[in-house]
């Protein structure tokens, strides 16, 4: 979340030679990030990211005491100024009880709440230059008090119509299910027993607490008297609350991530004062203020020794003790290796921990007076199948690279149209909830439907087009998570013949030794034009022409030709070289011979039954093929001897 | 023998083929000379000297015509030009994606350190994604890390089952493996976010690292942090840290890194740097492992310390290269893959 901050704003807080452009740059290194610092008019506007830990430098007060410490060690002079405003004295002749305040249930641990007679009206230009600087809307001067003092102290606040509340009284309790409200801005919202509202007495709704005012008891333009509000929450309901039903104001930003419950008190002096400046604002009646005054104090002891071992250097315990001191920790004990330190009421929930310490100090110190070194060397080892995965993964990209394939990456997610349009089935793969997209709203089970959906999205921009992608696909089991499997494919629009050259290229590049491809029966591809690949009888992948009906579903018009494969599984038969042996010195006869190819008599058996029959073949290499002709080159020599032609003619099958 | 007749014989000789039979039928085994001075015995003996003598100037100069005759051959170009501009066979030229060589560049500046590459689940529990990590439920600091979830049953003991936003999973994971340190991890992943604009896609990529070891502290952090930098966008890149928060780190910074086109100056060509504003660029979020986090991952935070980072894979390369669209990386435009 962001705040915007005024630097004129900040000088009733601040006293200090830095400017604004400092004040950011320096801020930025060591403390809350500023984002930018602008000019507006004969002020600046400081855009200040507010990390969730540090709500406590949500507000001018709290960017003051933060600059404070940290401008001294930039050489810059910085003070923290607090003005002293006093607190009102209740007039002892109206001692009325104006307002009654029950929770039974403690559900706001801290309540103030004074009722004031009023004047409605325009806010004093000031008042109004400054929240329209900082992004908030001018309403009117009650609307605007409230707003102000929070931006100021950093603590929520509200004003109710006292009038329109009718009873005179509030009572905290839980909501009903189904019970139902109107907030301020119109909007209406169906409550549940874990959220906290305040009722009038008499079972009506009239606010939803550190969250957003209610419509029945909102000030307006005829108001007279009003409740000036603050409670403490608890931030867990605050979060749940405002997370269910969407409201997200600053108020409830502020209240989920617990602020200095001590803020609360000072925010209700700043604003009963305003009132009283900018409103004529004139107290009715007692001052409520309800719950401990004084909150839970934190202590936490650190040797000096951590702050050496995870800063990386010595730095002078003198100095930690005085870091720790300027950011308001109080050093209870001290001794030579360690220090007992009290944390200030604004930092009690961020600060729990001895490593909260040592970040406080090293920012302070300065993250850019840390030395720069690389940590010893060490040895860790990687585990064989993590290393396999990556190493031939850069190994076969680049091969597929130079085969002319273009790695493309997808999203892991499809729609359950690309499902459908590949004959799959939705039920088999895992489902979003709630996808922001119906473009992405199932985990791929197979890389062939994004593929498809490439090519049909490249017609027109390129007429060759191949493409492979390895990642990974998700195959759901029961009551666990999805096995993760690296899969391979290739996907081109030209011809079978180019594929099978790419996929035979490939088990070439990866030296496995005999490849079986057999025809296969797949429903993905064209009945006719497909097959399936075995390595020892393991099969290992697919490839063919895809199914005429998937490639009508994708509206594809060129062609698609897809290779297939388990990557894990391919990798697994890996050898960096075939076989190293000796080169024969005797001679080799080539001879040629022409088959004719049907069901029975495939290039495959062909070449097995020739292998089968001669232990003097050493290769088969294909020469042509025409017209069911296969034309193949036979190559026959001894390891111990020359042969004649007439023997290899003999071997031959 | 003629002197006239050899020498047009050699001079007239149009190709390296005609040659190469001169050359045989003058100076081969067979040939003139070779006959010649085979019929040293039958001259006179007080004529020998001479008629050898002749014999080898005249073997001379034969080879010095030959020899001269080839270069002039090689000089000429049989009948048409070679024009060098002409292309020749054409091969093809495939390529990669912009992930992938990032990825490489990334392994390997951080495998010379002695980090190994690690790869764990993309789909994990909330435990894995959040809780490991000292995110509880319901925590606001959720807010900063949205996730999405899958439709299925959810784990009594490790919640519902995410998309992994973050490769932050990868730290319980890697504790939990090693279980005694040192730990030198980078895990590089796909990472999920429901969030689909012009700056974001709702598929990404990040790398993370974890340090974890005796003694190891926001020194070599910055130093590990300055190595990469220098590394991956050149020489003189600097690094600083700025205070962050995190529930996984404490301290927690970001990192920026000076800006590569203004090269940290903030201005170029007399104006603003349009890339970075002020010459310095956000890589991402760092810390020290929180003592929660090593907790959990069993290791004892009295005895080791460490660090980590996740950075945005599309975010550097945007830093270095300035491809700024990321919804190109993952349209599968071909005239987008095919530029690499």
């Amino acid at each position: 979340m962001n705040i915007k901050i005024t630097h004129n704003w900040l000088m009733e807080y601040l006293e200090t030679d830095a400017t604004p452009d400092e004040i950011k740059r320096f801020l930025s290194l060591s403390g809350p990030s500023i984002e930018s610092v602008t000019k507006v008019g004969d002020d600046y506007v400081y855009d200040v990211e507010v990390i969730s830990n540090r709500i406590d430098y949500a507000s001018v007060v709290g960017i003051a005491r933060e600059a404070a410490t940290i401008l001294p060690m930039f050489h810059k002079r910085a003070e923290l100024k607090m003005p002293h405003v006093v607190f009102p004295e209740p007039d002892n002749d109206d001692q009325r009880d104006v307002l009654e305040v029950i929770d039974p249930k403690n559900l706001c641990p801290n309540k103030y709440a004074v009722v004031m007679e009023i004047t409605v009206g325009k806010s004093p230009s000031y008042v109004k230059n400054r929240l329209e600087n900082c992004g908030v809307r001018s309403l009117n001067n009650l609307i605007d008090i409230t707003n102000y003092v929070m931006i100021e102290t950093g603590h929520p606040c509200h004003v109710f119509d006292y009038d329109r509340l009718k009873t005179g009284k509030i009572l905290v309790r839980k909501a009903k299910d189904g019970e139902s409200i109107i907030t301020l801005d119109g909007k209406n919202h169906l409550l549940n027993s874990n959220d906290v509202v305040f009722d009038d007495g008499t079972g009506r709704i009239v606010d939803l607490p550190g969250i957003m005012g209610l419509q029945n008891s909102v000030v307006t333009d005829k108001t007279k008297k009003i409740i000036f509000w603050i409670e403490t929450n608890d931030p867990k309901l605050i979060r749940k609350t405002s997370m269910r039903l969407g409201i997200r104001t600053l108020a409830a930003s502020i209240n989920e991530k617990n602020p200095d419950p001590e803020a609360a008190f000072s925010a209700f002096k700043k604003g009963i004062a305003l009132f009283q400046k900018i409103a004529h604002g004139k107290i009715i009646g007692k001052i409520l203020q309800i719950g401990p005054k004084t909150h839970k104090i934190k202590s936490i002891k650190i040797s000096y020794e951590n702050f050496d071992r995870l800063i990386g250097v010595k730095i002078e315990r003198s100095t930690i003790n005085n870091i720790l001191t300027n950011l308001g920790f109080k050093i209870l004990k001290k001794s030579d290796s360690e220090i007992l330190v009290e944390v200030p009421s604004y930092r009690v929930a961020d600060v729990s921990i001895g490593e909260d310490l040592v970040e406080e100090v090293a920012r302070i110190y300065g993250y850019h007076n840390i030395p720069s070194v690389l940590q010893p060397p060490a040895y860790v080892e990687q585990p064989k199948d993590m290393e396999d995965l990556f190493v031939f993964q850069s190994k076969l990209k680049t091969f597929l690279k130079h085969l002319g394939l273009n790695e493309v990456i997808n999203y892991s997610m499809i729609s359950k149209q690309m499902i459908e349009n590949s004959l799959l089935r939705t039920e088999d793969h895992l489902k979003l909830n709630n996808p922001i997209s119906e473009e992405i709203e199932y985990l791929r089970l197979y890389l062939t439907p994004s593929l498809l959906k490439n090519v049909k999205d490249n017609e027109g921009k390129k007429d060759e087009l191949r493409f492979f992608e390895i990642a990974k696909v998700y195959e759901p089991r029961p009551n666990d998570l999805p096995i993760e499997k690296y899969h391979l494919i290739i996907t081109v629009n030209t011809s079978i013949e180019e594929l099978k050259g790419m996929i035979a290229a490939l088990f070439e590049e990866m030296n496995i030794a005999n490849p079986v491809f057999e025809n296969g029966n797949h429903e993905f591809f064209d009945k006719n034009i497909q097959g399936e690949i075995k390595i020892s009888g393991e099969r290992v992948g697919t490839f063919g022409k895809i199914n005429p009906e998937i490639k009508r579903r994708f509206g594809i018009t060129t062609d698609a030709f897809v290779g297939y494969f388990n990557f894990q599984k391919i990798i697994s038969y890996y050898k960096p070289f075939k076989k190293c042996q000796p080169i024969n010195p005797y001679s080799t006869i080539k001879l040629d011979k022409t088959f004719t190819i049907n069901k029975d008599d495939t290039y495959q058996s062909i070449k097995e039954k020739a292998f089968n029959k001669s232990s003097l073949l050493r290769r088969v290499e294909f020469v042509s093929f025409f017209e069911n002709k296969l034309t193949l080159r036979f190559y026959y020599s001894s390891t111990s001897r020359n042969i004649t032609e007439e023997e290899a003619k003999a071997e031959l099958v | 023998m003629e002197p006239k007749k050899y020498e047009d014989e050699i001079k007239q000789a149009s190709n390296e083929k005609d040659l190469d039979e001169l050359e045989i039928k003058y100076l081969g085994r067979n040939g003139t000379i070779n006959s010649l001075l085979h019929k040293i015995k039958e001259i006179p003996a007080d004529e020998r000297k001479e008629y050898g003598q002749r014999v080898n100037q005249l073997k001379k100069d034969l080879t010095d015509l030959i020899r001269s005759q080839r270069k002039n051959l090689y000089g000429k170009s049989p009948d048409s030009y070679f024009d060098a501009s002409i292309p020749g066979n054409k091969f093809p030229k495939g390529s990669l994606h912009i992930i992938s060589y990032a990825v490489e560049d990334i392994t390997r500046i951080f495998e010379k350190i002695g980090f190994i590459r690690v790869s764990y689940p993309e789909i994990d529990w909330e435990y894995g994604a959040f809780e490991s990590l000292n995110m509880p439920k319901n925590h606001p600091a959720r807010d900063d890390v949205e996730a999405s979830f899958i439709d299925f049953p959810e784990n009594k003991e490790l919640g519902k089952m995410v998309l992994t936003p973050h490769t932050s999973n990868g730290q319980n994971r890697e504790m939990r493996r090693v279980k005694n340190p040192p730990i030198r991890m980078i895990n590089i992943s796909k990472c999920y976010r429901p969030n689909w604009d012009a700056t974001h896609t709702p598929m990404f990529h990040q790398f993370e690292g974890l340090c974890v070891d005796k003694s190891i502290s926001i020194v070599h952090l910055k130093g590990t942090l300055d190595y990469f930098a220098e590394k991956y966008f050149g020489k003189d890149t600097k690094t600083r840290l700025r205070p962050h928060h995190f529930q996984f780190t404490e301290p927690s910074f970001e990192v920026d890194v000076t800006c590569t086109v203004c090269k940290g100056t903030g201005r170029i060509a007399g104006g603003k740097c349009k890339v970075c504003k002020s010459g310095w660029l956000e890589l991402g979020g760092t810390g020290m492992v929180h003592p929660f986090v090593l907790k959990e991952g069993g290791i004892d935070p009295r005895v080791f310390s460490g660090w980590a980072f996740g950075f945005g894979i599309e975010r550097v390369i945007m830093m270095k290269y300035g491809l700024d669209d990321i919804r190109n990386y993952y349209s599968g435009d071909i005239r987008f893959l095919e530029q690499f």
